[in-house]
C-alpha cells in the first residue's frame, strides 16, 4: 500500500469525519454586526463536524481505482485524540505490525522488523512503499487560517467556499478551498493545491450517517488530478468513542504496540 | 543444530502464552524468507590464499522462518533457520530472540522483563547511541534474515506526555551444561523528548568492568521533504581490543599467543563516535538518505596498512612465497586466522559513508545501498529489485559488489561479487 495515499487519505478522511448532532444543528455562524458568517468560526464549526469526539477510535478501508479498476485497498485502525495526536494501525497482511504516528507536526513510522520509530517526512517513501504524501491532521482550524471566498451550489447544495491557507509546518496542504454546507458546515468538496499552486486534489464527502447519535461521514471520494483516471474511495465504519491512554501518542510506547 | 536450551525457552513461552490466548485474540506475525547467493571469489584476498584458510563457497542457501506471538502482557518472537553451503551442509539452528513481559504499573509506567530488543538510535545504517541494541549489519538494517537478538533485561519506562524516561539492567546471562552464567552487569538510561518538533534523546551507559558512555541522538524534519538525524557517544578510554602488530613496524612477526590487547583501556583520552544523516524525498518518490559515520575506536589508515602487511606476511607464508621454518606455518596459520578478528560488519576503520536510494510501486520497488570507508574509498555497492504478484508474496534479486583496492577493507575481502535471488512471505 502506497503510504502516501494512505497518509493523505486518512488525513482528508479526518476532515470529513464526525459531524456532532448538536452541531449540525446549528446554521452557519455569523460575523458580529454584518449577516456574513465568520470563517473562524465556521472552519470551526466544520471541524466539530468531522471530530465527534475528543479522543476515538475508527476503522478505514482505501480503495484505490485506477481507470476504473481496483488496484489496492488497504484497512486501517485509526485512533485520535485532540487536535494533533494520530496513531495509525496498518491491518493488511504486508505490513502487518506497522503503524503511523503523528505528534504535534511530527511524524514516525514503525516497522516491527526494524523494532524502532524512523522520524519522516511528508513525502517519503519507505521499503517498498510509495511516499508518504501528506500529513493527516484532524481539525482544520488549528492549521489554516480561513477566509470566505464566496458563495456556491454544488449539486444542488448551497454552500460557503473557504479558502485555507496553511498557518503552521505540519498542515497537510498549502491551500486548500472548501465548500461547506450552508445549512451545518458539514464538509461538501474540498479543491487541494500545491505550493506551485497546481491543482492537486478534488475531494467530495459523499455519505453520512447517524452513528452513536452523531451525523458521521461514511464515505468520500478522491479524485488525483495529477494523475488522470486515478479515484480513491474511503469508507468508514466502526466508530468507537474511547479513552485512549495519553502514552500512546509517545514515540518511545510504539515498540509496545502490536 | 537446535540447541535444547532454545527448546526449553520455546516451550515455556507457548505454555505461557496458551492459557493467557484465551482472552483475546492472539496476535502474530509470520514471516518466511529463502535466498540462494552465489558468491564470486575474491582470488587475491590476502585473508584466505587459494581459498584454503578459511574455505568459501560459490553457492550458499538460508532459509529463514520467523514467528511473533503476542498476547496480553507476553510476547516472543521465534527464528528456525536453516543454512547450506558448498563447503558445508545444512546447519539448522532454533533461535527464541525476544521473550518478555510488559506490564503497565500504572497509566505512565511500563516494566519490561525478559529477553528483549531495544533500539534507541536514530541513524539508518549505524547507531552510537543504541547502546543495548543487538549488533547488525549496516547493509540489512531490516533484518530479513531474522538475525537480531534481544537481550536479557528489566527496564522501567515513564511516559510523561511527549517525555519517556527509561532505566534499563542488562545481563547476557545463558544457560548451558545445566546452571545459569551471568554476564557482566550493564545499567543504561535515557531521556527522550519531543521539543518544537526536535526529537532529542540522552543516553548513558555502564559495563562493569568498563567506562560511563555519555551520549546524544535526535533527529527533525524540515518542510515537506527533508529529514536531518545526528548521534554522538563519547567515553574516556576505550575497552575495544587491537592487534599488537598495530604498535609494530615489522610486519614479519608470528604471534605464539593470543594478540589483541585493550591498548586504550586506561587512557584518559576521549573516544567519540560520531553519526551525521539525512533523508529526502523528492517529488517523483525517490527516496535517498545518507549518512556519515565516525569511529574514533577505528584504525587510522596507517594503523590498516601495519595490520594488511602484517595480513600479508602471514598469507604469503600459507601459499609458500615467503618461506619460514616448517614449525612456524601452522601458528603463521593461526595468526591469520586471529588477524580476521579485527575486521567488523561495522567496518574496522574510523570514517564511513552510507548511501541508499529507493522507489517503489506498487507491485514492485527497487534499491540500491551503498557503504563506502572514507579512509581507503573502498566500497559494497548492494542493487536490490523486488516484486510483489502478491501483499504477501515477495521475489527479489540483489547484487552485492566488494570494490577497491587489493589491500583495502572491502577490496580485501573473500568476494567480489554476491547474487542472490530470495523469495518471502509474510502472513
Amino acid at each position: 500500500m502506497k503510504m502516501a495515499f494512505v497518509v493523505c487519505a486518512l488525513g482528508l478522511a479526518v476532515t470529513g469525519l464526525p459531524a456532532s448532532g448538536s452541531a449540525q444543528a446549528e446554521s452557519a455562524p455569523a460575523r458580529k454586526g454584518t449577516d456574513a458568517p465568520d470563517p473562524e468560526a465556521l472552519l470551526a464549526q466544520s471541524d466539530m463536524s468531522r471530530n465527534g469526539w475528543e479522543s476515538y477510535e475508527v476503522l478505514t478501508t482505501i480503495r484505490n481505482y485506477i481507470d476504473g479498476d481496483l488496484k489496492e485497498e488497504g484497512s486501517y485502525g485509526t485512533s485520535i485524540k485532540g487536535a494533533d495526536r494520530t496513531l495509525v494501525k496498518f491491518l493488511n497482511v504486508d505490513v502487518k505490525g506497522q503503524y503511523l504516528l503523528m505528534l504535534d507536526d511530527a511524524m514516525w513510522i514503525y516497522m516491527p522488523n526494524t523494532r524502532k520509530p524512523i522520524r519522516i517526512t511528508p513525502l517519503q517513501r519507505l521499503l517498498g512503499n510509495a511516499s508518504n504524501g501528506d500529513v493527516a491532521r484532524t481539525r482544520y482550524a488549528t492549521d489554516y487560517a480561513p477566509t470566505l471566498k464566496g458563495e456556491e451550489t454544488v449539486d444542488g447544495v448551497p454552500c460557503y467556499i473557504l479558502n485555507l491557507d496553511a498557518k503552521r509546518e505540519g498542515a497537510t496542504y498549502h491551500r486548500v478551498e472548501l465548500w461547506v454546507r450552508k445549512e451545518d458546515a458539514r464538509p461538501r468538496k474540498a479543491e487541494i493545491y500545491l505550493t506551485s499552486g497546481k491543482h492537486y486534489k478534488t475531494i467530495f464527502y459523499d455519505t453520512f450517517a447517524m452513528i452513536h447519535d452523531r451525523l458521521l461521514l461514511t464515505q468520500m471520494t478522491i479524485f488525483d488530478r495529477l494523475r488522470e483516471g486515478s479515484k480513491t474511495i474511503m469508507t468508514f465504519s466502526g466508530y468507537t468513542p474511547k479513552e485512549i491512554p495519553e502514552k500512546y501518542f509517545n514515540k518511545d510506547y510504539l515498540e509496545k504496540l502490536r | 543444530m537446535i540447541h535444547h536450551g532454545e527448546a526449553a525457552w520455546v516451550l515455556l513461552c507457548l505454555g505461557l502464552l496458551a492459557p493467557a490466548a484465551g482472552a483475546q485474540p492472539l496476535q502474530y506475525r509470520f514471516s518466511m524468507v529463502d535466498e540462494a547467493t552465489h558468491y564470486s571469489l575474491n582470488g587475491t584476498s590476502p585473508y584466505n590464499p587459494g581459498n584454503t584458510v578459511v574455505p568459501q563457497p560459490e553457492w550458499g542457501n538460508v532459509a529463514t522462518t520467523g514467528l511473533y506471538l503476542g498476547e496480553g502482557i507476553l510476547s516472543t518472537s521465534l527464528a528456525l533457520t536453516s543454512v547450506a553451503s558448498g563447503v558445508a551442509g545444512p546447519d539448522n539452528a532454533f533461535a527464541v530472540h525476544e521473550l518478555a513481559v510488559d506490564v503497565s504499573l500504572t497509566d505512565a509506567l511500563d516494566l519490561v522483563a525478559g529477553k528483549k530488543i531495544l533500539k534507541w538510535g536514530t541513524g539508518y545504517a549505524f547507531n552510537p547511541t543504541g547502546v543495548v541494541e543487538p549488533q547488525r549489519l549496516p547493509s540489512d538494517p531490516t533484518d530479513r534474515l531474522n538475525q537480531n537478538d534481544g537481550r536479557n533485561l528489566v527496564s522501567l519506562t515513564a511516559f510523561l506526555g511527549k517525555t519517556s524516561i527509561t532505566a534499563v539492567y542488562l545481563n547476557d546471562a545463558k544457560y548451558a551444561d545445566h546452571a545459569l552464567h551471568w554476564g557482566q552487569n550493564e545499567v543504561a538510561a535515557r531521556v527522550y523528548t519531543l521539543l518544537g518538533g526536535l526529537d532529542l534523546s540522552l543516553v548513558a551507559h555502564y559495563r562493569e568492568g568498563d567506562r560511563l558512555e555519555l551520549g546524544a541522538n535526535t533527529s527533525y524534519v524540515i518542510g515537506d521533504d527533508l529529514e536531518l538525524h545526528g548521534e554522538i557517544l563519547g567515553k574516556k578510554g576505550s575497552s575495544a581490543l587491537y592487534h599488537e602488530i598495530l604498535t609494530s613496524d615489522d610486519p614479519s612477526q608470528i604471534f605464539d599467543s593470543y594478540p589483541y590487547v585493550p591498548f586504550y583501556a586506561d587512557s584518559k583520552e576521549i573516544f567519540m563516535k560520531v553519526l551525521l544523516g539525512g533523508q529526502y524525498t523528492f517529488s517523483g518518490g525517490v527516496n535517498i538518505a545518507l549518512e556519515y559515520y565516525h569511529n574514533e575506536e577505528g584504525l587510522s589508515l596507517g594503523e590498516w596498512k601495519r595490520w594488511m602487511n602484517f595480513v600479508k606476511f602471514q598469507s604469503a607464508v600459507q601459499s609458500g612465497t615467503v618461506h619460514v621454518p616448517a614449525a612456524l606455518v601452522v601458528p603463521s596459520r593461526m595468526n591469520l586466522l586471529w588477524s580476521l578478528l579485527t575486521l567488523s560488519t561495522r567496518g574496522a576503520m574510523r570514517d564511513y559513508l552510507f548511501a541508499r536510494a529507493a522507489y517503489s510501486e506498487e507491485s514492485w520497488g527497487c534499491e540500491t545501498i551503498c557503504f563506502m570507508n572514507a579512509n581507503d574509498q573502498s566500497v559494497v555497492v548492494i542493487p536490490t529489485l523486488t516484486w510483489k504478484p502478491f501483499l504477501s508474496l515477495s521475489v527479489y534479486a540483489r547484487y552485492s559488489a566488494y570494490a577497491g583496492r587489493d589491500d583495502s577493507e572491502f577490496g580485501s575481502l573473500f568476494w567480489t561479487g554476491t547474487m542472490t535471488f530470495g523469495v518471502g512471505v509474510q502472513l
